[in-house]
């Protein structure tokens, strides 16, 4: 049975048309990499996989369950079997790293074990807190306060609260943004790496076209809100990728952190 | 709460971050950091403190709610509350409590103008802004001492509660809105002082500057240089304080200033629960205008400014038009009120007054200094500060809990909460008392309730306000993933709003120390009823000696309130 099953899903925000009728199929243990120009439509369609924003039309299954036909109550408990990294993490700026990363196993935690996470968590919630960030290469940072760590820190706490969760569906809006090359390119192997031996599905959106290539078995390309292409990477050709990308060629990009990567021609990533 | 100041606690060394050479060394030796949480034993440390704090401060509150519950104070409770549900509303009454209400507003409205006339010259002589031999280098000698000077005596008006100031007036010059107006004039105008005064300093410098080295008078360079940058804030503290004096104008009521306050201590010492129940429904209806009026006047302020003035209210609209009508209108209501109000100025200001006033104060001296009786004023100092501890706590903790549901979506909840937020606040601490007194008998454990009551009202308001700032992406990356309502508020939006919790509730716990001694002015105990037995047995030496413990607590309480609110947003 398909992990996720989109059928006609359509996202609207006002009159604004986010995301167009859209048909996806998800098998578990999937890696998928969502690409395409900024604003193409690649975080609304996490927020869509997440149970986040309702769309306008169409049907949303996870495990089975169609999201939006429950009750609220059911829903959000469908949404344990799910997790999503934002772009940007949100973690308040005066809690721990440890705090920050353990917050991955709250969906279904009780309310002992929480508290005891909050005040100080005890030797086996640390080691897999631990663990997680030492695999991000941010061991030494446990018992630090987000607030003193960088952009690219933050992030990687962001990817290590994804790999505490127990969560079957890991989305992941652009992990690698605020990371170097290098860096990025071991953390999402670490990703990838985590989701395939703890049998996890990872949908992930990048602008790295040639990460995404590369390293996933299967891309879905948005261009305007519209699905364009998915498949296996090496079907997409060079001008298929130009096409994707024809917005931003044409237009400087909008959001300035996204630039130095999506500026470089696509076609010379993907080979 | 707890976990929320533990989260707090946390200070920038708590980080191992930084040491011990590359991250991939790290893991592979045996130092194995999961081992060991180095904040564990502080925060053990601060929950068994905080546990061993509590312990004196129940016991010296004479904290036993369960007396509330037993049967002869339920009977009593019962009989007063039954009374509440058919308030008294015949005409006779009604026109008396009219006449009460207007004296009520009258008498704040002179007092403050009063306050304001003592206010002015005080702050323009304290603020360093306006100093001109501090325009090169250090401020010269002589300046400097008056300028300290200046703010010693602003402090001093101020940390005598305006009920203190009242208790004594009236034994200078008897019974009457005289002694309200001056009570309030003396500890607002310390208040306004102090407030004008740092509202100059907080202003950009230098346009003042500039006029100053020009060679323009200091009075010039108030008007040009200062004055256009501050005036909004200025007005905006005054209106403010213009609402405040109307609930404490109520509360000197109490010592006989008459008004709203002297019915309602009438009525409930007659246990006559139906005209209660009238007079805090007008009282309560006061307050919202009062408030209702100060938040339309007062323009949209960032808040965090200023010492005193931590009032901040989400943005409003800019309803300008109105305002010079409404400033006009509140003129003409100083006016009616001067002319209505029985004041005899002659007699309040006369020669004859001041030496009665001199011979008074001439009597505090010395103060009493004997052992044992320095040993009981410590003793009610403690019970005093403890009242105030106990009753900011559990408001902080009641006050979160009803911030909670007042902070979620539109709905019957939301809107229930925020009734009951206004309804607590509107009564102040000394109404709440003298209620519960009804229910509890004397003593400092229906100070203490009292004060949280009131203080619930406050602090749910503005956590409510505090919650709903918090940036919501951190609470709704929890939510999204499937995490439980109060999960996502522990791990994300208490962690980014406690620093703000904590600093208001510090700041309304050096509120609560002066109104915990003015509590003991109608049987709570403590300094305030030390304060008024004295005062009554004319007893004036150990009277002087409990003003002088009051004055030490309430600045030594600031001082920590200030330390630790510095510390907060460090």
């Amino acid at each position: 049975m398909s992990l996720l099953v989109l059928e006609g899903l359509r996202l609207q925000a006002g009159a604004r048309t986010l995301i167009e009728p859209l048909s996806l199929r998800i098998e578990p243990g999937e890696q998928v990499a969502l690409i395409g120009a900024s604003g193409a439509g690649k975080t609304s369609l996490l927020h869509a996989l997440a149970l986040a924003s309702r769309p306008a039309a169409g049907t949303l299954r996870l495990g089975g369950q169609d999201g939006w036909a429950l009750s609220s109550r059911e829903r959000h408990q469908l949404r344990r079997t799910l997790m999503l990294a934002p772009q940007h993490p949100p973690l308040p700026p005066r809690q721990r790293v440890v705090t920050a990363v353990l917050a991955g196993r709250l969906p279904g935690a009780s309310v002992a074990r929480s508290l005891r996470m909050l005040f100080s968590p005890d030797q086996a919630q640390a080691r897999l807190a631990f663990d997680a960030l030492d695999r991000l290469e941010l061991g030494a940072r446990l018992w630090s306060r987000v607030d003193q760590l960088s952009g690219g820190e933050r992030q990687r706490v962001a990817v290590a609260r994804l790999l505490v969760s127990q969560a079957r569906l890991w989305l992941a809006d652009e992990p690698l943004s605020a990371l170097d090359p290098q860096r990025a390119q071991r953390v999402l192997a670490v990703l990838q790496d985590a989701a395939r031996a703890q049998d996890r599905t990872l949908v992930c959106s990048l602008h790295q076209v040639d990460l995404a290539c590369r390293l996933f078995p299967r891309v879905i390309a948005l261009r305007q809100g519209r699905l364009v292409y998915d498949g296996p990477p090496r079907e997409l050709g060079a001008r298929q990728l130009d096409e994707i990308y024809a917005d931003l060629l044409n237009e400087s990009p909008s959001t300035p952190d996204d630039a130095p990567m999506t500026a470089a021609p696509p076609q010379a990533m993907c080979r | 709460m707890n976990a929320g100041s533990a989260e707090r606690h946390d200070g920038p060394g708590s980080g191992r971050g930084g040491g011990g050479g590359t991250d991939r060394a790290l893991s592979s030796t045996a130092t194995a950091p999961w081992r060991r949480d180095p904040a564990a034993a502080r925060r053990v440390g601060l929950v068994v403190a905080v546990l061993v704090v509590l312990w004196p401060l129940l016991v010296w509150c004479e904290f036993r709610p369960w007396e509330l519950l037993d049967e002869r104070s339920l009977r009593a409770t019962m009989r007063f509350a039954g009374q509440f549900l058919t308030p008294r509303v015949d005409l006779e009454f009604l026109t008396m409590l009219a006449a009460d209400t207007w004296r009520t507003v009258a008498m704040a409205t002179v007092g403050l103008a009063l306050a304001w006339v003592i206010a002015v010259p005080l702050a323009l002589l304290a603020t360093a802004r306006l100093s001109v031999s501090a325009l090169s280098g250090r401020m010269a000698a002589g300046p400097a001492a008056l300028r300290w000077a200046v703010r010693a005596v602003l402090v001093v008006l101020r940390s005598v509660p305006e009920l203190v100031w009242a208790l004594m007036l009236v034994r200078v010059i008897g019974l009457g809105p005289g002694a309200g107006v001056l009570a309030i004039a003396l500890s607002y105008g310390g208040m306004l002082g102090k407030v004008y005064a740092e509202i100059l300093e907080s202003a950009d410098a230098a346009p003042t500057q500039a006029l100053l080295r020009g060679g323009a008078g200091r009075l010039q360079a108030l008007l040009f240089g200062a004055l256009p940058s501050c005036s909004e804030e200025l007005v905006s503290y005054t209106v403010y304080r213009w609402e405040c004096a109307i609930r404490s104008s109520v509360v000197l009521g109490f010592v006989g200033a008459g008004g709203l306050g002297q019915q309602l201590d009438n009525a409930t010492k007659m246990f006559a629960g139906s005209e209660v129940a009238t007079i805090l429904l007008i009282f309560i209806a006061l307050v919202a205008m009062a408030d209702r009026i100060s938040a339309w006047l007062r323009p949209a302020r960032t808040a965090g400014q200023g010492g005193e003035s931590r009032h901040p209210l989400s943005a409003r609209p800019p309803a300008r038009w109105g305002l010079r009508a409404l400033l006009a209108a509140l003129l003409a209501l100083l006016v009616m009120s001067v002319v209505t109000l029985p004041l005899r100025w002659g007699e309040l200001l006369g020669a004859g007054a001041l030496a009665e006033m001199g011979r008074f104060l001439a009597e505090f001296f010395p103060p009493q200094l004997a052992p044992d009786f320095l040993g009981r004023v410590g003793q009610g100092a403690l019970e005093t500060l403890a009242m105030s501890a106990l009753g900011s706590g559990l408001a902080a903790i009641a006050g979160l809990a009803v911030a909670l549901l007042a902070s979620r979506p539109p709905g019957p909840l939301r809107w229930a909460s925020r009734l009951l937020l206004n309804a607590l606040r509107s009564v102040p601490e000394l109404v709440w008392a003298s209620l519960l007194l009804v229910a509890a008998g004397l003593g400092p454990m229906p100070g203490t309730l009292a004060l949280a009551l009131h203080t619930t009202g406050v602090l749910g308001r503005l956590m409510a306000e505090a919650l709903e700032n918090a940036p919501p992406q951190t609470a709704q990356a929890l939510r999204w993933a499937g995490a439980s309502r109060w999960q996502v508020f522990a791990f994300a939006t208490l962690p980014q709003a406690a620093p703000q919790l904590l600093s208001y509730t510090l700041y309304r716990w050096e509120n609560n120390i002066r109104a915990a001694t003015v509590l003991g002015v109608v049987g709570a105990g403590g300094l305030g009823q030390m304060l008024s037995l004295h005062l009554s047995l004319f007893q004036m030496r150990e009277t002087c000696t409990v003003l002088l413990a009051m004055l030490v607590l309430v600045m030594a309480v600031d001082a920590c309130s200030y330390a630790a609110r510095r510390r907060l947003n460090h």
